[in-house]
């Protein structure tokens, strides 16, 4: 995490009251190679000039908007970039979205949301030399690893299939929450699953025979009645 | 064109009815008027029936009363009496220029007509014929013959003379009629369709010329009265939206100091909690500045709806795992009801979850001692499907349910403190809306409230 520390960040808003507070949370949070433009003109100076790993940006600009600002930027350069707006409808969010922005937060906003998602997008972008891998996590005295989608118990080695893996990672990615059937059925089949829900049913069954000691009491993959399932983990990596 | 012809009846009706009334009138009008001398008096028949009653023979002299002979001065007529021979045997005022004697063929001439110009009539007497004379030109006398057959179809002609009567009445007021209609025709359509709200241009030429200015007019009018309208509610809502846009830039910086305020460990817990306090207060104004815009965009039909096939028991999994996952109270209990799998209605998801979750908050929010809410799927006929959130819960008064999905500060709205800002109830029913749908509330106090998301159905996948 500390590597991403040392990523320019640049903050484009034209209230600099806003400017300021990001630049502080930034800098709380351990950035220091902070740059700040108030409009689209020393953006794009800055952009060029400094080359910033990422940027956030305000879709209200005094001379123009942030989505043309985005345009430009991305005719040199493939930061990532961070909408920060006051414009919440759904057409803006998708436009931003759609034009190539990598997040869409609206204003009012709390700065810990912001640093996350700032976070989560300078992992996805520079930490992608590192090879992408499924996560691994124990349940019990089993282990159960979604990258090679096996199942490893004190003795033996059991193998998920497709669909399997497929709701386990499903499970995984809502671990401790409560993941509806309609959204399993959509995460393994598609759009158009209506009608899987008994099969999901044998599914699940057959995971509960692979990683629960007592598969008829079952204790981390869980029913919960007249919704979906849920995945209580111990630990996880 | 079924109202022109309603018109057309009702006008023909009248024109016959009046010219029924106005023949009963000259009816009336001709027996009382013109008919009316003729009983002015007592008739001649009546006259000479009085006198050969009034005249005895008294020891051989004939005598009449006193009545009779009254009756002649006032008439001013003569009598005689004539045997059966011809000889006058009586006479009263009798003109010199009246022969004595008469022989039949006499008798059979003036019994007819007139006697010497002198009207006369006559009446059996029992010493023979009783002639009476009144003065010269005083009356007319005709004689008239009929066949017996003309006379025994004297009513129907009558009837057939009324009929035809009627019938031209009819044809003649169909004829007005349909050219009165004619001129009517394009005003009626046009008033239909000032009331569709469309656009009416009237051709301004013939006897309703003025009529079909003024429609011209208030056509006009509304299209100009619509559009003023239209651009009020724009504004209203682009202003509302400006105004909860440049709240989200001061916000954000308090709710952003306020959070780190809150992480301040050198603080003291208690100027912490202040922080905390300010950081929440602020999330709520942030709700509500969106929750305005929301309403304010449904309220004047702003809000653009991305419509596609949802089903509704999905939408129910959804909005309560979500409830259950963000750490619902063990106060409540939920509980999903669903009777058809593929029930599903036509909306805007993000609408729909949003009136569902406003509605469930809305059973949350008012039962802080807890309560259980059910969730429920149902078909209402095939053309609707509802979603119903219901709860037992303290409920509404019945008298305010109608109060609670109004708009807050609207004009006849009792401002309640029941309510957090009062705004999750008004956007469900206005969601409901925006889908051609409707909220339906029921409630009595202390019964629980059951809300009832009334939505038309989508034909989808029963092929599955």
């Amino acid at each position: 995490m500390d590597a991403m520390k040392n990523k320019k960040i640049l903050i484009v808003d034209d209230e600099p009251e806003i400017r300021e507070m990001i630049e502080r949370f930034l800098r709380k949070e351990g950035f220091f190679r902070i740059y700040a433009a108030g409009n689209s003109v020393n953006a794009l100076a800055i952009s060029k000039l400094e080359k910033p790993d990422a940027a956030i940006l305000d879709v209200m600009l005094p001379d123009g908007d942030g989505f043309s600002l985005l345009s430009s930027i991305r005719s040199f350069s493939d930061m990532p970039i961070l909408f920060l707006s006051a414009r919440g409808e759904d057409e803006d969010r998708l436009l931003g979205l759609g034009l190539g922005a990598d997040d869409y937060i609206v204003k009012p906003f709390l700065p810990r949301e912001l640093i996350l998602r700032l976070f989560a997008i300078l992992k996805r972008v520079y930490a992608a030399n590192v090879v992408e891998r499924l996560p691994v996590f124990r349940l019990g005295n089993k282990t159960v690893d979604l990258d090679s989608a096996v199942v490893r118990g004190t003795s033996r080695e059991v193998s998920l299939t497709a669909k399997e893996h497929a709701i386990l990672i499903k499970l995984y990615e809502n671990q401790g929450r409560i993941v509806t059937t309609d959204a399993l059925c959509e995460a393994v089949w598609g759009d158009e699953s209506f009608g899987y829900e008994n099969t999901l049913m044998v599914h699940v069954r057959r995971i509960r025979e692979k990683i629960e000691d007592d598969p008829s009491n079952p204790v981390f993959l869980l029913t919960v009645r007249g919704l979906g399932y849920k995945l209580l983990t111990q630990e996880s990596n | 064109m079924d109202g022109v012809i309603r018109i057309l009846r009702r006008f023909v009706g009248t024109t016959i009815l009046v010219s029924l009334l106005l023949l009963l009138f000259n009816l009336v009008l001709l027996g009382s008027l013109i008919f009316k001398e003729h009983h002015k008096s007592p008739s001649p028949e009546a006259v000479v029936q009085q006198i050969a009653y009034g005249l005895d023979q008294r020891h051989g002299k004939y005598v009449l009363t006193h009545e009779a002979a009254q009756q002649l001065k006032t008439n001013r007529a003569w009598a005689m009496l004539l045997s059966p021979g011809g000889k006058v045997q009586w006479s009263e005022r009798l003109p010199s220029e009246i022969p004595k004697s008469y022989d039949v063929t006499d008798v059979a001439k003036f019994s007819r007509y007139y006697l010497m110009d002198y009207p006369v009539f006559m009446w059996e007497h029992t010493d023979g014929l009783l002639v009476l004379g009144y003065p010269k030109s005083t009356y007319g006398k005709y004689q008239f013959d009929f066949l017996t057959e003309w006379l025994r179809s004297l009513p129907i002609r009558a009837l057939l003379l009324l009929a035809c009567n009627v019938a031209l009445a009819l044809l003649v007021s169909v004829l007005i009629g349909t050219r009165v209609i004619k001129g009517i025709r394009p005003l009626i359509q046009g008033i239909h369709a000032l009331s569709n709200g469309d656009t009416v241009q009237l051709d301004t030429k013939g006897i309703f010329n003025d009529l079909s200015q003024s429609i011209n007019s208030t056509s006009r009018m509304l299209q100009e009265k619509n559009e003023a309208l239209k651009a009020r509610d724009e504004a209203r809502s682009n202003w509302i939206a400006g105004i909860s846009h440049d709240i989200r830039t001061p916000l954000s910086m308090i709710m952003g100091y306020a959070s780190e305020l809150e992480e301040q460990p050198e603080l003291s817990t208690e100027q912490r909690q202040h922080a905390a306090i300010i950081r929440r207060q602020g999330e709520r104004l942030r709700s509500l500045v969106s929750d305005l815009n929301l309403v304010s965009m449904l309220e004047y039909e702003m809000q653009p709806l991305k419509l596609k096939t949802i089903r509704l028991s999905v939408l129910a999994r959804q909005v309560v795992s979500d409830f259950l996952n963000n750490g619902l109270d063990e106060r409540y209990q939920i509980s999903i009801h669903i009777t058809d799998e593929s029930l599903s209605v036509r909306g805007d998801e993000r609408l729909l979850y949003r009136a569902i979750t406003n509605l469930m908050q809305n059973s949350i929010s008012h039962n802080p001692d807890g309560c259980k809410i059910e969730l429920k799927t149902e078909a209402a006929g095939s053309s609707f499907n509802l979603f119903v959130v219901s709860d037992n819960g303290k409920g509404i008064p019945r008298e305010r349910l109608a109060d609670v999905i109004s708009l807050p500060y609207a004009s006849g709205r009792i401002r309640s403190d029941l309510q957090s800002h009062g705004l999750g109830l008004p956007m469900v029913a206005r969601i409901a809306k925006a889908h051609q749908g409707e909220l339906i509330l029921a409630s009595d106090s202390e019964k629980g409230l059951k809300a009832v998301l009334k939505m038309p159905a989508s034909l989808y996948l029963n092929e599955q």
